[in-house]
């Protein structure tokens, strides 16, 4: 299942390191979390899309052992939560949003402790050190407090820290928050690296650019479920080959004709406003302002989305990815 | 378990000497109050040599040599004789309560039938009793009794010859030959050396209250050493609570949490660190104490080493609790110093809790300070040792194991 281009046997095996069934997290009244399933395959790349309070990250800490779950059932690599979480606490390496490091303390010191945490001893700690350095490129400042490092080093010291301990599964939640366009690029470049050595990741993320370039499938998450999840190519299928968005006068009596044009495939509503996908986006544009036109509909907004994940999202949501 | 003890206490010890500002509030701040302190306290701690003291009296002999003992204190700058107190005749009893409320710090009782020994100089010794205050310094008391002594001395031979001589030629009449009288000359010269040579007719005894329990009083090094190493070691839960919201602000328990370690050993190795800082802090001021103050350790290395413990062991307890309490880092500093200082003044760390009123003498009770202090002092200022400071042992485990539990109840890790 893995995306990636490595053929290790490893990657060969298709073993399902993470399998999520019904999973619920109540806050209260609130549901966090609202029946999400979920399978990852070992060596994939999964992506968590969508919003702020999509439950993205509730998800990670509940995987993360952070966090109890009301209902449902965990399986990482064969092991359940919350059953066997020291067990599955040593399978995971966590990429955490915030900076989770001493400022104060050198690159090497901080790797040196999250190791030791890790159970690394002597030459294998400092060889795991070496080689983490090296992988996220930062060995020429390893010596330096961490506090001199630029944001970009920062996260990419962050990510170090969790790999040195050769995690079956890594955790990314949001590990691109705050980092200026240059370091995101050099991040973005370390995790596809880690990628194509067939590390298991679940990545969360509301930038859809990251989620295309990244991840073998995309989960689609809003309100704490999932509306859809697939490779980034089936998902754009959703959308045919666009979706236009439509606010005109005498609504309710367009339906029925704009569903007639030949080049609408389907049509619904929603917050006032109707959205057709469509076969030929031009040809529909066109139609669909004649239609106006002949019945003296007054357009108040005509938008066509390129089909894109941001476009998915808000094809199935009706928000942007950024509200 | 223990190694990854070990990781956290060194991440949090390489933490904490990069942090110049630390280091200076848990080393230096203590020291320099200690020096500053003690020489700025010198004087009053010398009770004060350069004030008049005002010296209560209870005659109860009521005789002239009383009266003009007293008349002639009376005249010396030094002393004000008071014979009585806010317009109430003064007894025994209200001189003691006097000294004991702290209103007066001595007093004089003059025995009956003083003036009649004076004259004498036959028979045992009569007793004059100083009333004191233990804690009143020997440098005020000595001078005041050499004072009263030799008054005594001289209003007893003043009183003396003249009766002795009156007595003679009472004895041997008025009509006497050269020779006769010549005789009576030597006798009087040979009785009144010879009663030169008896003891003093007065014994004077320093005495104290009834109700006043005799302690030795801490100089000003013997109350400052410790009292600001006990101050200075407290100043660890502004640290520890600082850190603790550092960790959660930063995420990096969120992290360790996400590690194969338990709440229990991310606490343990939190602690220790700071728990070692706090021994190594009282091992340098008190060494700094010897070294640079000369002061005396006393006769008991254990008892040290077991005040040394529990003291930081509540210092630690008090910052687990504080760490659980205050949510943001400006409560940490702000309100922890408000605290640090609330405790460390009641609890006797700048003044001496004995020239506290009672009621904040009691009311320091309530902070581990003052039986640190109190255990510190048994040790250095009275040479007691493990055995007599066992009350102040277990009431500083006792604060540490409450401060403890509270926080570890109340502690959230994110």
């Amino acid at each position: 299942m893995a995306g990636s281009d490595c053929s290790c046997a490893e990657c060969a095996s298709d073993e399902c390191l993470v399998e999520i069934r019904g999973l619920v997290k109540r806050y209260g009244s609130r549901k966090a979390i609202d029946g999400v399933d979920l399978t990852v395959q070992q060596g994939e790349v999964l992506g968590l899309l969508g919003p702020n309070g999509a439950g993205k990250s509730t998800t990670m800490a509940v995987l993360s052992t952070l966090t109890s779950f009301d209902a449902g059932t965990i399986s990482l690599c064969g092991l359940r939560l919350p059953r066997d979480a020291a067990r599955v606490k040593r399978l995971l390496g966590i990429v955490p949003q915030e900076l989770a490091l001493y400022p104060s303390l050198s690159g090497t010191q901080n790797l040196s402790f999250f190791g030791r945490i890790y159970g690394l001893r002597g030459r294998a700690l400092s060889e795991r050190i070496a080689r983490v350095l090296e992988i996220v490129g930062l060995s020429n400042r390893a010596r330096d407090p961490v506090r001199s490092y630029s944001g970009g080093m920062q996260r990419r010291l962050n990510m170090a820290a969790s790999l040195l301990h050769r995690p079956r599964i890594v955790l990314l939640d949001e590990p691109m928050v705050g980092v200026d366009p240059q370091s995101r690029n050099l991040l973005l470049e370390h995790i596809e690296r880690m990628r194509a050595e067939c590390h298991t990741m679940i990545y969360t993320t509301h930038n859809m650019d990251e989620a295309a370039r990244l991840c073998d499938r995309v989960a689609i998450m809003d309100g704490g479920r999932i509306l859809a999840v697939d490779t980034t190519a089936e998902l754009l299928k959703l959308l045919g080959s666009g979706v236009i968005h439509l606010a005109c006068s005498g609504q309710e009596s367009m339906a029925a004709p704009l569903a007639e044009l030949e080049s609408v495939r389907s049509l619904d509503t929603s917050d006032g406003v109707l959205r057709i996908r469509v076969s030929d986006t031009q040809a529909a544009l066109l139609e669909i302002t004649r239609l106006c036109h002949e019945r003296s509909a007054t357009i108040h907004s005509l938008e066509a989305l390129e089909p894109n994940l941001e476009s998915v999202f808000l094809h199935l949501t009706g928000k942007s990815l950024r509200d | 378990m223990w190694l990854q003890i070990k990781a956290l206490a060194i991440k949090e010890l390489q933490i904490f000497i990069r942090d110049p500002a630390a280091v200076l509030l848990v080393f230096l701040l203590p020291l320099g109050f200690v020096v500053l302190m003690s020489y700025a306290l010198a004087e009053p701690f010398a009770e004060q040599r350069s004030r008049q003291i005002h010296l209560p009296v209870v005659d109860l002999d009521g005789g002239p040599l009383a009266s003009k003992l007293l008349a002639e204190l009376d005249q010396m700058e030094a002393i004000a004789v008071e014979r009585r107190f806010q317009g109430q005749d003064l007894n025994r009893k209200s001189l003691e309560h006097l000294i004991a409320e702290g209103d007066r710090s001595i007093g004089l009782v003059l025995p009956a039938g003083l003036s009649r020994a004076l004259r004498s100089r036959a028979g045992d010794p009569i007793a004059v009793e100083l009333v004191s205050d233990p804690a009143l310094g020997d440098q005020v008391v000595e001078p005041l009794l050499g004072t009263i002594r030799g008054l005594c001395e001289r209003l007893s031979f003043q009183a003396f010859t003249p009766d002795r001589v009156d007595s003679l030629f009472e004895r041997f009449g008025g009509s006497m030959p050269a020779i006769a009288l010549d005789g009576i000359r030597n006798k009087v010269r040979t009785d009144v050396l010879t009663s030169l040579q008896t003891p003093s007719p007065v014994r004077l005894m320093r005495v104290a209250p009834a109700s006043m329990q005799h302690v030795v009083r801490p100089d000003a090094f013997q109350q400052n050493v410790p009292g600001y190493t006990l101050f200075g070691i407290f100043w660890i839960v502004v640290l520890l609570a600082e850190s603790v919201l550092r960790e959660k602000r930063d995420g990096t328990f969120r992290r360790l949490l996400a590690a194969p370690l338990s709440r229990g050993v991310l606490l343990a190795g939190k602690l220790l660190p700071y728990y070692l800082v706090n021994l190594i802090q009282i091992a340098l001021m008190l060494a700094a104490g010897r070294l640079i103050f000369g002061l005396d350790l006393g006769s008991s290395p254990g008892g040290l080493v077991l005040v040394g413990l529990a003291a930081s062991a509540s210092a630690t307890g008090l910052g687990v609790l504080v760490a659980a309490l205050v949510r943001t880092e400006a409560q940490a500093r702000n309100l922890t110093i408000l605290l640090l200082l609330t405790l460390a003044a009641l609890g006797g760390c700048f003044v001496p809790r004995f020239i506290m009123p009672q009621a904040m003498q009691s009311a320091g009770l309530a902070t581990p300070h003052a039986w640190a202090l109190d255990a510190f002092q048994d040790i250095l200022v009275r040479g007691q040792g493990v055995v007599e400071i066992l009350p102040e042992l277990g009431a500083l485990m006792a604060f540490a194991a409450v401060f403890f539990l509270l926080g570890v109840w109340r502690f959230r890790f994110d």
